[in-house]
């Protein structure tokens, strides 16, 4: 479904007028009343196609839709025209206007609109779980009294958007994961969700430019095989997302490999919509071979309605935010997101551009821009987080050697300028010094067990207390009026301000702070 | 009055003012240390008044003159007290600390001026080493008083919160600090009060120190600078103690200064500063290496629905608050969005950094205001741990302080400090009014992670606006 409530509001928002044929969205489990509380309106198909200037349908439309389109019309869709080459010619032929969803350009900004990467993203997680659904065994380890199950062994071929969302929904799962991917880029990202990166030794940087890698050499392809021959012996399952982008899928896992599994293992294969990573893979179907099972479904996202149409719908509202919004929509052939993916433009059939050189590797940049939170395969970004282990490089400010040789050092030297004083300083002096240095001692003792949630109230009680000079200022305040006692008065005056501002402010302080239940 | 019954009053008073420091070690024992403190001080003030007047009262101008002084400051101190906004607390706390300087300078000159120096009573050593303490106690006053000052008007903003860096300040410090040393020499050779002039000299001298090592400090130093006026505070009265032969006021002014240095020294392990380069000023600014490049990527923008809506998610949630917060006086509105949260079931904890604001533990008293409990407010080491468990972590009007530079990019001027390491989480939302530097003027890398997203606005009205947002849910 291209829409769903919450979308329906951000495009009313936007200054679009909103109409939703009923029932559209039963499939997703939206009522029609949420789209109307929502602000669109309801109509049936014929009002829907015929009476709007931008019509939003996911799946391509059917010859008969296309010839009730209005002149004028852009139709977003995920038209893939190279499936039904007619479909350009009867748009154009309506004098209407196509955006191809799945043409949308993997840049940084266009991101946001990149329906395949959405999908790709729940496809990913659906993988895996659709491998629970026939493996026999748990995934996590589970330790009982009856004895420990090991945790399930998961190989993930391509750390691409569909590759990482897998990784990451295995891991959560508990199992043990390691993934492949040609491209070395994409290591760091993998280690960071918890696999082990896998690679073959060959030198060949596998970067196709666009976000897809591209076709390797033959004497690569016989490496890799030969490394997942010996990994199907160890694993459980295996989850393969390798697409090369207008061709047949490459051929990954040979019968070979599938019959070097384990009976029971199964395997996910998320390219079957282009034929299939694995040789046994019937697209749409789930069969087993030798006690393997092989999951060729090709609608994985679709088994998720509710959570692909609610990142389809915001691709979409993203999509005609770019295009202008309701008041200035304006279908810019310029611009290098929309040119791409624009097929039919009023009643022309555009040539598909040339993809843009492979300049900066955004290639695995995942669907992190979309306004919902990250899945968590969205890791990896121009700038990676800092390392877990990470610590903060402290100069050494209390270092035991420095610390021990400053308090040897610095003790001498105290003390030998104590005897000096002791020698030649009157008694008094040295009383009021050992009183000093004794209550330094106290002081220091004290004041570290402050907790620093108390630290700006204790700055205000030692600000009241050192206040305490005003017993200087009235012991020098003395029975004439002249200039010494003056000063002590006005020294008296400024303590008091301290003391009494002090301790209320304190008082006011701590009055405020309470405990509260957890 | 006997001096044995003053000197068994002052050592009440000092275990009081003891008693009273150590009851801050924890929450529950906190407003029992203020009481102790104002016992103590008001115990030591009786003993004091008790003996003045059993030196026998020969008229009423100068009792009266004391009385007037006592009843006016400590009004005006009360009404500051009252008025006081809990966000302006670092400008209160650092006038009160001029005040005691400014005591200390006056106290020193009073001393100078009695009868007991001018009429020659003190001979020989003593008369020097008393001459001396006056001239120290003069000194430190001086300085603490005029720094403070400037740190007044920093805190207000009054005066630029920029370092003002002369080519020459190490200099210009040396020189004034040995004239001050030297110009003790002509005070303890003079006769009677003609010292008076090099003393004063001493007190400019020393003031206009202050001035220059407190204005060499930029505006994120501000925590540590008036620690260390809260201890130079704590110096001037001991040293007036010494002046006056009078051991409560050495003991008082100890605590408080070893009270100052500890402040100091926990703010200073905090941003990574070591405590010699603060005293001598100016620190951390002139050997700044080169400021790394610039971070570059997408920052990716949130509205307040979408922030919303994550906020309803997450089931732990953690709140970093910074001074942003303070200038937005969001305190409340922020406590009201805990509150609305944790009524939805999920987990709502405070983390503060040390320096975080303006002032040792300021956040944690403007949140105290707010009425946040204060067993859900965390230090940064309790947690620290927590973030990688975390949903969604709310970063308001914070930014050196979970700058991941500081761990990473060794060419970071905040290189080193401890910081919270709020990246861990899912999740990062970062309100803030523009995209500008922090205090250090570093760039914050943070902003631009996959996990971060940035909400900008006013940090007050994006908070009320979530608080309005996730109670309509």
């Amino acid at each position: 479904m291209a829409a769903t409530p919450d979308s329906v509001k951000k495009l009313v928002a936007l200054g679009f007028s909103v109409t939703v044929e009923r029932g559209a969205g039963v499939g997703s489990g939206i009522e029609d009343a949420a789209y109307e509380a929502a602000g669109a309106t309801l109509g049936d198909a014929a009002a829907v196609w015929g009476g709007s200037d931008v019509v939003v349908k996911v799946r391509p439309p059917s010859h008969g839709e296309v010839a009730t389109l209005r002149a004028g019309t852009l139709l977003v869709s995920l038209l893939q025209p190279e499936r039904d080459e007619a479909l350009p010619g009867l748009i154009a032929a309506r004098r209407a206007s196509a955006i191809a969803l799945e043409r949308i350009p993997r840049i940084s900004r266009a991101q946001k609109m990149d329906v395949l990467s959405s999908m790709a993203n729940l496809a990913g997680y659906r993988a895996v779980i659709e491998a629970t659904q026939h493996f026999q065994r748990t995934f996590g380890a589970q330790v009982t009294a009856a004895g420990t199950i090991p945790p399930a062994r998961v190989l993930v071929i391509g750390a691409g958007v569909a590759g990482l969302a897998a990784v990451a929904a295995a891991r959560a799962l508990g199992a043990e994961v390691r993934a492949f991917d040609t491209r070395p880029a994409t290591k760091e990202q993998i280690e960071s969700l918890g696999a082990a990166y896998l690679n073959v030794e060959v030198k060949e940087d596998a970067d196709g430019g666009g976000g897809y890698a591209k076709e390797m050499s033959a004497a690569f392809l016989a490496a890799e095989v030969a490394l997942f021959r010996a990994q199907a012996a160890e694993v459980d399952i295996i989850v393969t997302t390798a697409l090369v982008p207008g061709k047949r899928a490459p051929i990954l896992l040979p019968d070979e490999v599938v019959q070097a599994l384990k009976p029971g293992s199964v395997i996910v294969d998320l390219a079957a919509e282009q034929g299939g990573n694995c040789s046994a893979c019937v697209p749409g179907e789930v069969v087993v071979k030798g006690g393997v099972t092989i999951v060729g479904l090709t609608d994985l996202p679709s088994r998720m309605a509710s959570s692909a149409s609610r990142l389809f719908a915001t691709n979409v509202v993203h999509l005609l935010q770019e295009l202008g919004g309701g008041a200035a929509f304006r279908i810019d052939r310029e611009s290098d997101v929309v040119r791409p993916a624009l097929v039919v433009h009023d009643g022309e059939v555009l040539p598909r551009p040339p993809p843009p050189k492979a300049g900066a590797p955004a290639a695995p940049k995942p669907a992190a821009k979309v306004d919902v939170p990250p899945a968590p395969a969205s890791k990896g970004s121009l700038r990676p987080p800092p390392a877990e282990h990470l610590k903060p490089a402290q100069q050494n400010i209390r270092s035991p050697t420095r610390l021990a040789w400053g308090t040897t050092v610095g003790g001498i030297v105290l003390i030998l300028v104590l005897f000096v004083a002791g020698r030649f300083a009157p008694r008094d002096f040295l009383q009021h010094s050992t009183v000093f240095i004794l209550a330094c001692f106290v002081g220091w003792q004290v004041i570290w067990s402050v907790t620093p949630a108390l630290h700006t109230p204790l700055m205000s009680v030692t600000n009241a207390i050192s206040g305490i000079i005003i017993i200087g200022g009235m012991l020098e305040v003395g029975s004439r009026l002249d200039a010494s006692s003056v000063l002590g008065a006005s020294a008296a005056l400024f303590a008091a301000i301290n003391i009494a501002g002090g301790f209320l402010v304190t008082a006011r302080m701590l009055r405020m702070f309470h405990r509260g239940r957890e | 009055m006997k001096e044995g019954v003053t000197t068994v009053a002052y050592l009440v008073a000092g275990v009081l003012f003891i008693r009273s420091l150590g009851s801050l070690s924890k929450q529950d024992t906190a407003r029992r240390g203020s009481a102790f403190g104002a016992v103590g001080m008001a115990v030591a003030v009786a003993i004091t008044a008790a003996a003045w007047a059993a030196r026998g009262v020969d008229n009423w101008v100068t009792p009266s003159v004391l009385v007037a002084a006592l009843v006016v400051g400590g009004a005006f101190g009360a009404s500051l007290a009252r008025r006081v906004e809990m966000t302006s607390m670092p400008e209160l706390v650092a006038i009160l600390h001029s005040f005691v300087g400014l005591a200390a300078v006056l106290v020193g000159f009073a001393s100078y001026l009695a009868p007991a120096v001018a009429s020659a009573e003190l001979v020989g050593a003593e008369r020097t080493v008393h001459l001396v303490e006056v001239a120290v106690g003069i000194a430190v006053g001086a300085l603490t008083f005029t720094g403070s000052i400037i740190a007044w008007g920093k805190l207000r903003g009054t005066i630029s919160g920029k370092p003002l860096l002369l080519g020459t300040r190490h200099i210009l410090n040396g020189t004034a600090a040995s004239a001050v040393v030297l110009l003790c020499v002509p005070i303890a050779m003079a006769q009677g009060t003609a010292g008076m002039p090099y003393l004063v000299g001493i007190a400019i001298l020393a003031g206009l120190l202050g001035i220059h090592l407190v204005m060499a400090i930029g505006g994120a130093d501000m925590p540590v600078v008036v620690s260390l006026l809260n201890s130079y505070s704590g110096w001037a009265a001991a040293a007036s103690g010494f002046v006056l032969a009078n051991d409560l006021l050495i003991v008082t002014g100890a605590l408080v200064g070893s009270s100052g240095a500890i402040l100091s020294i926990i703010m200073c392990r905090a941003m990574n500063r070591s405590i010699l380069s603060v005293v001598f000023g100016g620190f951390g600014t002139g050997d700044t290496k080169e400021a790394a490049a610039a971070p570059t990527g997408d920052v990716h923008e949130m509205k307040l629905d979408g922030v919303a809506t994550l906020l309803c998610d997450a089931k732990k949630i953690i709140v970093v608050p910074g001074y942003g917060m303070a200038v937005a006086r969001a305190q409340a509105a922020v406590f009201e969005l805990t509150q609305a949260l944790r009524k939805r079931g999920s987990e709502v904890h405070f983390a503060i950094h040390p320096v975080a604001g303006r002032l040792p533990g300021h956040m944690n008293v403007l949140l105290a205001e707010a009425g946040v409990p204060y067993n859900l407010v965390l230090e940064m080491d309790e947690i620290n741990r927590d973030f990688a468990k975390t949903d969604a972590v709310l970063v308001i009007g914070a930014n050196d302080i979970v700058n991941p530079g500081a761990l990473e990019d060794p060419s970071s001027a905040i290189y080193g400090m401890p910081v919270l390491e709020v990246w861990k989480a899912k999740t990062v939302v970062v309100l803030k009014r523009g995209m500008a530097a922090g205090y250090a003027g570093v760039e914050n890398p943070l902003f631009y992670l996959a996990n971060t997203r940035m909400l900008f606005g006013d940090a007050k009205k994006s908070i009320d606006g979530l608080v309005a947002a996730v109670k309509g849910r």
